[in-house]
């Protein structure tokens, strides 16, 4: 039953499982769902894990029961989830059985034939109780549960969804919000640096290491002796580069103060420096880019290791990029194309990443995001793009 | 065991021990969520709420066992936490001083007199079925969360220093609760029913006020929240005001013998500070109302 709902989900791109599947059957079962109200709240609690899909699980919920008749699936799909479910039973036996509600021994018996079969007699069962009558959903929902509005014992009923048909509900798109990735807040942005902090030992030993204090006072035959360790400190060096000029990065100042905020309490050795649009021959330590400038060619004299981050939307004109008298601010004596100097950075740290505020999408409609893109490996300044850098960074290359 | 008996029957609902759950006093429960609640109970899964602060994921909690009169045990999960703390704790210190001192009753010999329950074996010991709320799940690390998962689908764990398997004798309702943006990791998700509580509309905003201030004044009422949700909507506010600052905000404006309702439609927001408790926040909310950006 509903197994071309549970495909057209899985076709979105929403992960639902072969085992949410079946227990959403077994709600069915235990007399759960009364009507469609019911079954879109209930498929949707047991199937979807996270907001992010609501917005789709209503479209799709409201596509797939507008008007539409349950149709039987054709044995070609009941095959099909057998043989899902088959997947699912060889990572996680206990699992498939608990949600089938049977004995687990009685299935480790069966060969994978069997184990198909019996899925797939188990999967008919629903459908024809379904057709036989057993009403598990139907759309005049007139459920003794929930939807009444009699709620004695001081039960408050709110909101107004009594009166909506459950597709309306899913039409209304309640949830489009979180269909994107939300902004990033300080403390988001304080989970996914968290995991760039590399911890080694060093400083005063005051750490006290319970196992080896154990095992020591054991051998001193009882007389207590106890063992100190360094304390861990973060010892990775970060350079972040940001850039804060011009008009194409304004949008996105909040968000790159907000990294930027995040990263000095994060990092002890931070430096941070500044540039407009793209690296000529220097940086500057000061956001003005006058007081404190940096050559370029300097970094080389840094630690390798150190991980370089650099944020920026990468959007200007090509030639500010390729040409060797590109830098549109005549006090920056060019000498070569911005795009070697970014070469040199690149060659220069094994480890380094381009952190881009403007969505993947539009990647494709820049070009000089593209020529970026070549020497850096670039990432969206989401949440999700946070942690992927982070991961690179920390990879062993 | 009879599942049937979290099926709803008006006839039941007098009766000394409710079946399903339907609300409590101080709790406004939407349909859909009551719903997911009772879905989860009778699937017998953790039910995993998500939403941000201030959309009532920890009251729900509290909402159902007073509602079904279980008795609430709350987990509440700290960073460094690990999970046999969550379990039991073998209590040396103690032992070591009696065994030193010898003025208590206890026997030293004996282990087990020196075990204590954690807060999920205190739901697995419970002659009672309970709810167990294991908050904020979202700050343990995966490991802590996918152990949990394993302790909680068995319903039962070992202690190790005596060699004994605790098991629940009754399998608790779980609710847990998580702040966070980022998903957790799948094989936690698999095992739990999910629901997102969204921030309540204003309608419902009003029913819950109603709760709380039972005779408050309509003008007064509907002026305050419109200004609040107003309020949410203005820019660059790191926490935005919740329930829980509406609530108190309401509270200070009763008490104030000043306030009149009218003063909020000329854009006068007494007590701001108890709607946002950043001060960038609140610098920013005072210079969008100065500047008439309302």
């Amino acid at each position: 039953m509903f197994v071309e709902f549970f495909y057209a989900l899985r076709d979105r791109g929403i992960p639902v499982t072969p085992t949410s599947f079946l227990r959403l059957h077994k709600a069915l079962s235990l007399g759960m769902v009364h009507s469609l109200e019911d079954f879109y709240t209930t498929a949707r609690t047991i199937l979807v894990k996270s907001e992010r899909h609501f917005d789709g699980y209503d479209r799709i919920f409201a596509n797939h029961f507008r008007g539409l008749e349950l149709q039987e699936p054709t044995t070609a799909e009941l095959t099909e989830i057998a043989r899902a479910l088959l997947d699912e039973w060889l990572k996680d036996p206990g699992e498939i059985a608990r949600a089938l509600g049977v004995d687990g021994e009685k299935l480790q018996g069966m060969t994978p034939e069997e184990l198909i079969k019996y899925f797939l007699d188990r999967l008919r069962e629903q459908t024809e109780a379904h057709h036989g009558g057993n009403r598990w959903i139907g759309t005049r929902g007139t459920s003794p549960v929930g939807h009444s509005g009699h709620h004695p014992g001081g039960m408050r009923v709110g909101g107004q969804s009594r009166n909506k048909s459950a597709v309306k509900v899913a039409l209304e798109r309640r949830y489009r919000d979180y269909s994107q990735d939300g902004p990033l807040t300080e403390r988001q942005m304080a989970e996914a640096l968290k995991r760039l902090r590399r911890m080694t030992p060093s400083g005063p030993r005051d750490i006290v290491n319970i196992d080896r204090t154990i095992a020591q006072t054991m051998r001193n035959a009882g007389e207590i002796e106890i063992v100190f360790d360094r304390r861990l400190t973060d010892r990775l060096k970060i350079v972040l580069m940001i850039d804060n000029g011009g008009w194409s990065m304004d949008p996105y100042v909040n968000i790159v103060r907000t990294l930027f905020h995040h990263a000095r309490s994060q990092f002890k050795d931070l430096k941070i420096f500044f540039f407009h649009n793209t690296i000529y021959s220097r940086v500057w330590a000061d956001p003005q880019r006058y007081f404190k400038p940096e050559p370029v060619e300097d970094f080389i004299r840094r630690d390798p290791e150190t991980r370089l981050i650099i944020v920026g939307d990468a959007s200007m004109a090509p030639y500010e990029l390729i040409h060797g008298n590109g830098a549109i601010y005549a006090d920056q004596k060019a000498t070569g194309a911005s795009i070697d100097r970014l070469k040199f950075l690149a060659r220069t740290f094994r480890h380094a990443v381009w952190l881009n505020p403007v969505p993947p999408e539009e990647w494709e409609q820049t070009w000089t995001i593209g020529v970026v893109r070549q020497v850096f490996p670039m990432f969206e300044l989401t949440l999700d793009g946070l942690e992927k850098a982070v991961l690179h960074l920390m990879a062993k290359h | 065991m009879n599942l049937h008996r979290f099926k709803e029957q008006p006839s039941m609902t007098k009766a000394a021990k409710p079946a399903s759950f339907r609300g409590a006093s101080k709790y406004v429960l939407d349909d859909e969520l009551a719903k997911i609640v009772n879905v989860s109970m009778a699937l017998e899964m953790p039910l995993l709420l998500k939403g941000e602060p201030g959309t009532g994921k920890t009251m729900l909690a509290h909402a159902i066992a007073e509602s079904m009169g279980m008795p609430l045990i709350i987990l509440n999960v700290k960073s460094s936490m690990k999970l046999v703390e969550a379990l039991y704790q073998y209590d040396t210190l103690t032992r070591l001083n009696d065994s030193r001192f010898g003025d208590s009753q206890r026997d030293v010999s004996d282990i087990e007199a020196y075990i204590r329950m954690g807060k999920i074996g205190q739901a697995f010991v419970s002659e009672v079925r309970t709810v167990l709320l294991i908050d904020e799940i979202d700050k343990a690390d995966t490991d802590f969360q996918d152990d949990m998962l394993d302790v909680l689908d068995q319903m039962q764990f070992d202690i190790i220093e005596i060699d004994k398997t605790v098991t629940a004798r009754h399998r608790p309702v779980i609710v847990i609760t998580s702040n966070a943006k980022k998903d957790l990791s799948d094989p936690f998700l698999g095992r739990c029913n999910f629901h997102h509580i969204a921030f309540p509309d204003p309608d419902m905003m009003r029913l819950i006020l109603d709760v709380h201030f039972p005779k408050l004044d309509e003008e007064l009422l509907g002026a305050c929240v419109r200004t609040f949700y107003r309020l949410r909507e203005l820019r660059g506010i790191e926490k935005k005001p919740a329930t829980r600052e509406l609530i108190n905000w309401l509270r200070a404006l009763k008490s104030d013998p000043d306030f009149r309702p009218q003063l909020l439609q000329q854009g006068r927001i007494p007590y701001l500070g108890i709607l946002f408790k950043k001060s960038a926040d609140l610098f920013q909310a005072v210079q969008q109302l100065g500047r008439g950006q309302m």
